[in-house]
């Protein structure tokens, strides 16, 4: 526990430097005073819009500034907006959220059997077949996925709708349209672990001991898989938190992706900065998880 | 004649690989009775860990059985379903292998993995496994039987891992055990301890045993019968006491000369010329010819025919073809 103690704290450094990262290169882009004024606005309206946002102020004093006031919960306001912009971010994370986890399950959903399936089936028909479907499914593109599955599901059939997030009918397309490129990496890294592990000697004693074949795979070798999967789950996870803009694009889905998108043309430096906050702070966390449960599933794997 | 437990006769087990056609297991015959314990010797890829495996019909592709058959108890292993062979798997034909710590499930405690075979086999419920489990390491002289059911193989030292394969094997009271190589991964202390652990338990359990090894330590040690394979072949079989006083193969000859004796000084070992050929290597003739100091013309040209010279005593082997009496090709040697 001890151990897990020390990785919690190790967040806040890390987070700090992802803060002055992201932090100098939205003031290497620009400001954003050009944008948040008129085209006829003179040059004293700028300067006086510059010394009210601290614009004026040198580099180290406006990251200060910023450090200081993140670290008592205030993440600045949005220029477009005029709001808090964590609150902006935090509105969008259950979109985000839901839409991950959703895409996630669908992935696994494909990947697991398939995996398994053409493990234990190596180079028959089946095993041909699924390392197809992968290819496929991972060299579709999103968007191009996302528009042919409205066209037929909710153009042609009306079966799910068109866009937008409310209803677990809403959900549907979206997530398959991630979930297939995951499922088609998973498939292939759960077909190959499978693979080694089914040579494994265990193996052969389990086979040994009169055990039926759906014991040997999914108890004796699925279990022995475990850590892999967990490993690209997670990286999955973290990365459909961040970047699902395309996605969420074709979807109309209120996600981050577009937030931070639009924050970065409008160089809207506070939502920008919280985004990547709320981004980076999932990815760790996702790290921290599949820490804990490696420990869970592989007794071997202890931590100091 | 006492009636065998196991019967292999013509045994042949190849494996067709992309190069061609590997007869690791070539026309392989030997029978086990009740209690007795019959070894394999021979050098890497001498087809003994493939006869073994055969017998329990574990050959994975490209590997199969081609050819001959195994009688356990009088049932042909080689025809029947899978569902019976899985049946005796584990319940009437146990297996204890050469790596303790990579033949355990990393990610299961030792108790899952030997509840799990008695439940199968035995029937039991969850409550009566867990007490069989535990008094089956007690046999097999595990201290702290309770504690060590809980843990994971890697917690336990090697020993104590080939331990628990033997208190698995054991656990549902096999007929036959077949011992690929079981102490070869212990150091000299506990192969000792091994041993003498399983010929404690053949004298209670009445189990018979298969032993694969190319320790002839070992043999001398624990074997009623020796069988010498070479090249996929049976070259030599007598029972033990014969085959260190009188072999009759050369190549038995060169493995017991090249075993280091405690009495004798030498500053180098003695050993049998070259190495065991790759498997598409082997001379034409007789497998062995090209090792052999006593080659003849003979040797290169054929194959040289099964002869039994003493009772229960065959070679395989031209030197002996004028002295011996050939066998029926088509007869079982034991």
């Amino acid at each position: 526990m001890h151990y897990f103690l020390k990785r919690v704290l190790e967040i806040i450094p890390v987070l700090l430097i992802i803060t002055f990262i992201v932090f100098t290169l939205v003031f290497i882009a620009g400001d954003p005073i050009a944008l948040l004024l008129p085209e006829d606005a003179t040059a004293e309206d700028i300067a006086a819009l510059q010394a009210a946002l601290g614009l004026d102020d040198p580099f180290y004093v406006q990251y200060g500034r910023y450090v200081v006031n993140m670290l008592q919960g205030d993440f600045g306001t949005s220029f477009r907006y005029g709001e808090d912009a964590m609150l902006l971010v935090l509105e969008r994370l259950p979109a985000t959220i839901e839409l991950a986890i959703a895409s996630i399950l669908v992935a696994i959903m494909i990947a697991i059997p398939l995996g398994i399936w053409s493990a234990t089936k190596k180079n028959s028909s089946i095993d041909l077949l699924a390392t197809g479907a992968a290819v496929l499914g991972k060299a579709m593109p999103n968007f191009w996925l996302g528009i042919m599955l409205i066209l037929v599901f909710s153009v042609t059939f009306s079966v799910f709708p068109v866009s937008g997030r409310g209803s677990f009918s809403h959900l549907i397309l979206p997530a398959i349209t991630l979930g297939t490129g995951i499922a088609a990496e998973m498939t292939r890294l759960i077909r190959s672990s499978m693979l080694e592990t089914l040579g494994q000697d265990y193996i052969r004693t389990a086979k040994s001991k009169g055990l039926r074949t759906g014991i040997v795979v999914y108890k004796h070798a699925f279990r022995n898989t475990l850590v892999p999967v967990v490993t690209i789950i997670a990286l999955q996870t973290s990365t459909l938190v961040g970047g699902t803009l395309i996605t969420e694009t074709v979807f109309a889905w209120p996600g981050i992706g577009q937030l931070l998108i639009q924050a970065v043309n409008n160089r809207d430096m506070a939502i920008v900065q919280a985004c990547v906050m709320v981004i980076a702070f999932f990815v760790i966390m996702m790290n921290l998880i599949a820490d804990l449960l490696y420990q869970l599933l592989d007794p071997r794997i202890r931590y100091k | 004649m006492e009636h065998a437990l196991l019967t292999v006769n013509r045994l042949k087990t190849y494996f067709y690989t992309e190069d061609g056609v590997v007869p690791a297991v070539d026309d392989v015959s030997f029978a086990i009775k009740k209690g007795e314990v019959v070894a394999i010797v021979g050098e890497s890829g001498s087809g003994k860990s493939v006869t073994s495996l055969s017998v329990m019909r574990l050959i994975e592709n490209p590997g199969k059985i081609a050819g001959g058959e195994i009688l356990f108890e009088g049932r042909n292993l080689v025809d029947i379903s899978l569902k019976k062979m899985r049946e005796l798997r584990g319940n009437q034909l146990a297996m204890i292998f050469q790596e303790p710590l990579t033949s355990l499930n990393p990610v299961f405690t030792i108790g899952n993995q030997l509840a799990e075979s008695i439940r199968l086999h035995q029937k039991k419920n969850k409550k009566e496994a867990i007490k069989i489990g535990i008094e089956m390491l007690e046999k097999v002289g595990i201290a702290r039987a309770n504690q060590v059911y809980d843990q994971y193989p890697h917690a336990l030292s090697g020993g104590m891992q080939q331990r628990v394969m033997i208190a698995m094997a054991l656990s549902c009271n096999p007929k036959l055990l077949i011992a690929d190589e079981p102490t070869t991964a212990l150091d000299v202390t506990i192969q000792a301890q091994i041993l003498r652990l399983m010929k404690d338990l053949i004298e209670e359990f009445g189990t018979s045993i298969l032993l694969i090894t190319h320790d002839l330590g070992v043999v001398a040690e624990m074997a009623d019968q020796v069988i010498v394979m070479y090249g996929g072949q049976v070259v030599e079989q007598a029972d033990v006491f014969t085959l260190f006083k009188e072999p009759k193969h050369p190549y038995t000859k060169g493995l017991i000369d090249s075993t280091p004796k405690i009495h004798e000084w030498k500053e180098e070992l003695n050993s049998i010329p070259g190495t065991v050929p790759g498997p598409f290597e082997f001379p034409e003739g007789c497998k062995f010819a090209d090792r052999c100091p006593f080659v003849m013309d003979k040797c290169k040209a054929e194959s040289p025919p099964v002869i039994e010279i003493g009772k229960g005593h065959v070679v395989r082997c031209w030197l002996h073809g004028e002295k011996g009496l050939k066998l029926n090709e088509s007869k079982s040697f034991t």
